[in-house]
């Protein structure tokens, strides 16, 4: 609902605004739902004057279809594959992270969610040259690990130095604070960004549940808006600037005892796909981590790829992968 | 102001009158005065004052500019250096631990009954007032006890032997000065105790809390022993608990981000039955493991204390043995053990290992 105010239009001033007031007719749906047959009499105003203003009104709020054939051509242009860096979790992604889209990784404590982020982060700053943007909402950043992890793709410090500054890092802890910075990055933060130099690809946020969980549920009724919201506005972001969004989120067992995202029911339509980390029970090696997608509109689900956080860039020669089957039959 | 109306922290039905009325961004409000703000949207004069107050003043301008204003990766690894660590006096630990236990991040530690983790807090609280020239943080500490275990004279006598310990390591006249003020009556001055008896005196101290670290800037670390007890007994709605312990849990990383201090919490163990097997995992349930940065478990392996680094996002898994002396929380020193098996004369039952 948009309000009247003087400016919206050419046509609509002070006296005009209080006139329309004083019908209490204060948004611009009341105003194009009104008759201006009757409005003329009652407010005593120009007919002319109140069709014109009617007729600009609803040519800017109108919203306009568009072909699939140009939505198709717009999609192959702005589309970018960012690859995570791993091929074990490429392979299982469609060879990489999509833009425009949102993806969420779910775990348990410490299989490894974060860790993941950070790989992923490291490689786009590092590998691709983007620059990344990550809210943490967990204060799980370290950016003595992110270094690590520079160290060991590259011994060159100046090139380590430069990918720790591509990385952007915000740390907001509740839930208010999270929208606030997802606003302020759809209006200017990420314009400037761009124009800065670097191009931003990607936008991590860790964790969504940890600001989340505690407005769901009981008698509080903003809970659901408050998700929807953050749910809007990363979607706005990634199909706006064409970025790719990776989210994390807990699990919880369902009445099996199956594991599945938490957040609930609305949450688990929001993100386009999902992979579950594990960690490898009596592995070799601690590090061990099996990652199934559990929500892919593009490939079968349930495939499994193993891979280690320690070495993120070497394909694991072991995979299993459960219903091999339905990949022949993938067009 | 680019923030759309219903996410502006006020209360949902100021929201839905506003919203009603067709203000949809803040900009909207931000230049109306509080009678036509009433006026228009059919709510309360306090309610206008508050709303235009919230939208003008930022009443938290740390976190409005945190919302803001990203920090790039390479300041925050500058701001990690300068941060550093408290000791636990426990050299196997502190290299686990990367150093000691981190300031800024919160740290858990679970652990059967008796295993030591008040032990550990205690040490903690007096290691963080180490002076800097020793290597420590010179900081106070604050003492959250909900179950009672906190014994004065157990402090004391770890007090004293950290001032034993730093007189051995002083050379030069910096240290032999911070030396002369180091006593043991010094040290349990700047441990400031509070003591919670049940859930809702608990909520409530860390509501309090940033108007006392205002207070005590100081202050670099905070200990909470422990927080299972008070959620665990008495408790009927386990949802609630768990939106509880969430809503916690942000609040205690919020104020160790801001105010740069550690914060250290203590859970307890219960038991899960699957397939036919029991094993120990920490208390509170599944979503509360995500609530702390930092997982370490205390446990039992006969006669051996081990501590495992559970969950870290910058150290690596790994176990090490601990014990327990009168001097406080100490390295375990490899003696020949010449009790055979059947002479197992301690009192406590075989815990089962952690998987």
């Amino acid at each position: 609902m948009v309000i009247l105010r003087e400016g919206i239009c050419p046509g609509i001033n002070e006296d005009f605004i209080k006139a329309l007031q004083s019908e209490d007719i204060r948004t611009v749906e009341d105003f194009v739902s009104c008759n201006p047959e009757e409005l003329a009499k009652k407010c005593s105003l120009s007919y002319k004057a109140l069709v014109a203003v009617r007729r600009v009104l609803l040519a800017q709020c109108t919203a306009f279809p568009v072909s699939g054939a140009d939505l198709y051509e717009e999609l192959l242009s702005s589309t970018a594959i960012l690859s995570t860096g791993s091929p074990s979790l490429d392979k299982l992604l469609d060879s990489g992270l999509y833009t425009g889209e949102i993806t969420e990784l779910i775990g348990s404590p410490g299989s490894g969610k974060t860790q993941v982020c950070f790989s992923v982060a490291v490689n786009m700053s590092h590998q691709l040259k983007q620059t990344v943007f990550y809210i943490d909402t967990r204060g799980g950043v370290c950016a003595n690990r992110l270094l690590q992890m520079l160290q060991t793709r590259t011994p060159n410090m100046e090139e380590q130095m430069e990918a720790l500054q591509k990385i952007k890092v915000f740390r907001v802890f509740d839930v208010f604070s999270l929208l606030a910075c997802l606003q302020n990055l759809r209006s200017n933060g990420l314009q400037k960004a761009s124009v800065g130099g670097g191009s931003v690809k990607a936008l991590m946020v860790d964790s969504v549940s940890a600001v989340l969980s505690s407005m769901l549920g009981g008698k509080q009724n903003e809970g659901m808006s408050l998700l929807m919201q953050v749910a809007g506005e990363m979607k706005m972001i990634a199909k706006d600037f064409n970025i790719a969004v990776l989210v994390t989120n807990h699990v919880t067992k369902d009445g099996n005892g199956h594991l599945k995202a938490g957040l609930g029911q609305s949450w688990s339509h929001v993100p386009r796909t999902r992979v579950l980390l594990q960690r490898v029970e009596n592995a070799e090696t601690p590090s061990l981590r099996t990652a199934t997608l559990t929500k892919s509109s593009r490939q079968a689900c349930h495939l499994v790829e193993e891979f280690d956080l320690c070495h993120w860039s070497e394909e694991r020669s072991a995979s299993i992968s459960g219903k091999r089957k339905l990949e022949s039959s993938k067009p | 102001m680019h923030r759309t109306v219903p996410s502006l922290p006020l209360a949902p039905s100021v929201k839905v009158k506003l919203i009603n009325a067709g203000f949809q961004v803040a900009s909207d409000l931000i230049d109306m005065r509080p009678l036509q703000l009433c006026k228009e949207a059919g709510i309360s004069q306090e309610e206008a004052v508050e709303v235009l107050q919230m939208l003008r003043d930022d009443a938290q301008p740390h976190q409005q500019r945190a919302a803001t204003e990203s920090v790039t990766a390479l300041d925050l690894l500058h701001q990690e250096q300068s941060l550093g660590s408290i000791v636990t006096f426990c050299s196997g630990l502190d290299n686990v631990l990367g150093g000691g236990v981190p300031v800024g991040k919160t740290t858990e530690i679970c652990g059967a009954p008796g295993v030591g983790k008040t032990q550990l807090c205690m040490q903690l609280a007096v290691d963080v007032q180490i002076p800097v020239c020793f290597g420590g943080l010179g900081g106070k500490a604050l003492y959250v006890d909900t179950e009672g275990s906190f014994l004065v004279q157990r402090v004391a006598d770890m007090a004293k032997a950290a001032v034993q310990h730093c007189t051995l390591l002083a050379e030069d006249t910096e240290q032999k000065q911070a030396l002369e003020e180091l006593t043991v009556e010094k040290i349990l001055s700047n441990l400031f105790l509070v003591r919670c008896h049940d859930y809702v005196e608990l909520l409530a101290e860390v509501y309090l809390l940033p108007d006392f670290l205002s207070e005590h800037p100081e202050v670099r670390l905070i200990v909470i022993d422990s927080i299972a007890f008070p959620f665990r007994h008495d408790f009927e709605d386990l949802s609630q608990r768990t939106r509880l312990l969430n809503g916690l849990a942000q609040q205690l990383i919020q104020l160790a981000t801001q105010h740069s201090l550690a914060v250290v919490l203590t859970n307890q163990m219960t038991t899960r039955v699957s397939n036919g097997q029991s094993k120990l995992v920490p208390a509170l349930g599944e979503s509360w493991g995500h609530a702390a940065t930092q997982r370490l478990i205390l446990h039992w392996e006969g006669l051996r204390r081990l501590a495992s680094l559970y969950k870290s996002p910058s150290q690596m898994e790994a176990t090490i043995q601990y014990q327990i002396t009168v001097q406080g929380f100490r390295d375990a020193t490899d003696e020949p053990r010449h009790a055979s098996p059947s002479e197992n004369y301690s009192k406590r039952p075989r815990m089962e290992d952690l998987s």
